[in-house]
């Protein structure tokens, strides 16, 4: 059953196909926080894309496990007794409780705590455990043992990150990914990387693509929103994104690195032997230069290497993943994940972990101006002028652009990082997506 | 053991006066009441079943020095601290003082946070409450805060950041 109406469904199609424009550079406010939007997105959008649900290091053992979400469904992320890692839809077969009601945990079986019914770590339904004589009672002809394995989605990881989907029609993780795996190897790839305690949790009254836009294609907003880097001299330098490139590497994805001139890199000397193992010379080249690295992953999955600030001396900066979890049309829950090389120095771990939490995150310096402006955006958003009529939006920037030719990495790849190019490709994703009845 | 009752009122009325430093925008001064060495952390809570510990301290909501709260101090002092210019209206209730001495001339106090912060129309709030885990050490007869950890009672903050003490 589809979560619209057919016939609303296929008037709001129409108006995104009048009014959304990306490749002209213009995008209707309403498609921020329109709830029968927001309901076409839970239909067509969620399901049928790749979600990213933890990271390799959060499950480490036989039996660990993350509760999650996908869309707005309860997912539990858990590594088999096989070490194979699953992600099942956290609802008995029975009656439908959640079966993980904790965070995370360790657990050999899952056991419903309704009434018993249990679940291997693979998925299998084992029994309903409460005493074989109480189920032989009650199911004197026994149960359809294959009929009640857990729901299970397609689950695929790329550089520890692990992701999951509903779609059975959807291409493998690696094709979907596509060019944004060559900036990835940069954040996550580039060595063994672990998740720093747990991940920080907070709502945020805003649509969930504004933060998701803002990390894809939107270098600009720092030279105002994040005035104060500059005005109070905390870091060398700051051109606010200018100096870097703009990547819009297809599929919805897109990234901008910052770049800097000075003679050494920015990462600890410490660790540049375990880089040059796992990148690529061109890769390695391009790390060494890295001033701050900002992107997502359709549809949701930001990621961020901020701005590298002086502590005692030393440059440092704290590795950033963010979901931005739909929950509801004008509302998301944000988690924010650090994760720092595994085999760093003390030092750079120590520092890297204060830099993320003081710059990012909750109380983060960077953030709180941020969702101030994600808040006010969608409530403009939902007011009846954007809704009834069409209050266009700017989305212009760099279109009459051309790509670099000679930029080792893959992708459309521009000079500075000022541009909405992909952008502009991730509402044309979103749209076609959106328009997609089948399935 | 208990303190004195006089140390129980001077400590009492640390707390009241830094709650008013607050909600009256005094962070200059709220810094003062802060040692040079200060850790100022707030680990993050999650749901586990029990009896697993619930407050993570690995990483939290904050990780700061005496030096990064001057920062962020510095910054609300800048025309472009967007996230508290106009300031949320805040009000902090700070109860249930529980004063034990350690036993090296140091206090360590437990006290419950009520915070109230107010910011927009509509009569919206948010309420962010805890409880903050202190080491107060006297500095030149005056007590100062050597330590605190404050821990929030929810897994997933109800307020849209932290740009408020806590």
């Amino acid at each position: 059953m589809p979560l619209l109406d057919r016939r609303t469904a296929a008037e709001v199609c129409d108006r995104l196909r009048e009014t959304v424009d990306p490749e002209g550079g213009h995008i209707p406010m309403f498609v921020y926080a329109d709830p029968d939007v927001y309901r076409l997105e839970l239909e067509r959008l969620f399901p049928r894309t790749w979600q990213f649900v933890a990271h390799a290091s959060e499950i480490p053992n036989p039996g660990s496990f993350v509760v999650r979400d996908m869309g707005e469904e309860s997912v539990i992320v858990g590594r088999g007794e096989d070490g194979v890692v699953r992600v099942f839809l956290n609802s008995c077969r029975h009656r439908g409780m959640k079966l993980a009601c904790e965070d995370f945990g360790e657990v050999t079986m899952w056991r419903c705590p309704y009434h018993g019914f249990t679940y291997a770590s693979t998925g299998e339904f084992m029994g309903t455990m409460i005493g074989a004589p109480y189920e032989r009672a009650a199911y004197p002809g026994g149960l359809d043992r294959d009929a009640l394995h857990l729901i299970e989605a397609r689950c695929e990881s790329y550089q520890d990150l692990v992701f999951a989907t509903w779609a059975p029609e959807a291409p493998s993780l690696h094709d979907y990914l596509g060019n944004v795996r060559w900036y990835l190897d940069l954040m996550f790839g580039r060595a063994e990387m672990e998740v720093v305690g747990v991940p920080q949790k907070w709502v945020v009254p805003s649509g969930w693509k504004l933060p998701s836009e803002n990390f894809t294609a939107d270098a600009y907003h720092t030279a105002t929103a994040h005035a104060f880097l500059g005005r109070l001299n905390l870091a060398k330098g700051v051109d606010f994104g200018r100096d870097g490139y703009h990547v819009d590497p297809g599929g919805g994805h897109g990234l901008g690195v910052g770049v800097h001139f000075d003679d050494e890199s920015y990462f600890p000397a410490e660790l540049r032997d375990e880089y040059a193992a796992r990148l690529s010379p061109e890769q390695l080249a391009l790390l060494d230069r890295v001033k701050n690295l900002h992107g997502n992953v359709f549809p949701n999955l930001s990621f961020l290497t901020p701005n590298f600030i002086e502590v005692g001396g030393r440059r440092v900066s704290g590795i950033m993943l963010r979901l931005w979890q739909p929950a509801g049309p004008g509302r998301l829950q944000v988690w924010s994940w650090h994760l720092v090389e595994k085999n760093a120095p003390d030092w750079w771990k120590r520092l890297g972990k204060q830099m993320y939490v003081q710059t990012f995150g909750t109380s983060g310096m960077f953030d709180q101006d941020d969702t101030e402006n994600w808040e006010a955006q969608t409530r403009n958003a939902t007011a009846s002028l954007a809704r009834q009529g069409e209050v266009m939006l700017h989305y212009e920037m760099g279109i009459e652009s051309e790509p670099l030719t000679d930029f080792p990495g893959p992708g459309r790849v521009y000079d500075g990082k000022f541009s909405e190019a992909a952008g502009r490709t991730y509402y044309r994703v979103w749209l076609d997506h959106l328009l997609e009845e089948g399935a | 053991m208990a303190v004195d009752l006089e140390t129980r009122l001077a400590i009492q009325d640390l707390y009241t006066a830094e709650a008013e430093m607050l909600d009256d925008r005094r962070f200059e001064d709220w810094l003062e009441l802060f040692t040079e060495d200060v850790a100022y952390t707030a680990p993050i809570r999650v749901h586990r079943k029990a009896p697993a510990n619930d407050v993570i301290d690995d990483i939290g909501h904050f990780d700061d020095t005496k030096r990064s709260l001057t920062l962020r101090v510095k910054r609300l002092r800048t025309d472009v601290a967007w996230s508290e210019d106009p300031p949320s209206h805040t009000r902090r209730f700070v109860t249930n003082l529980r004063i034990v001495p350690n036993g090296d001339g140091e206090l360590a106090v437990r006290s419950n946070l009520m915070l109230f912060r107010s910011r927009g129309d509509l009569g919206a709030y948010d309420l962010i409450v805890g409880e903050r885990h202190d080491q107060l050490r006297s500095v030149e007869g005056e007590w100062r805060i050597a330590r605190r950890r404050a821990i929030l009672d929810q897994a997933s903050l109800g307020t849209k950041n932290l740009g408020v003490f806590l």
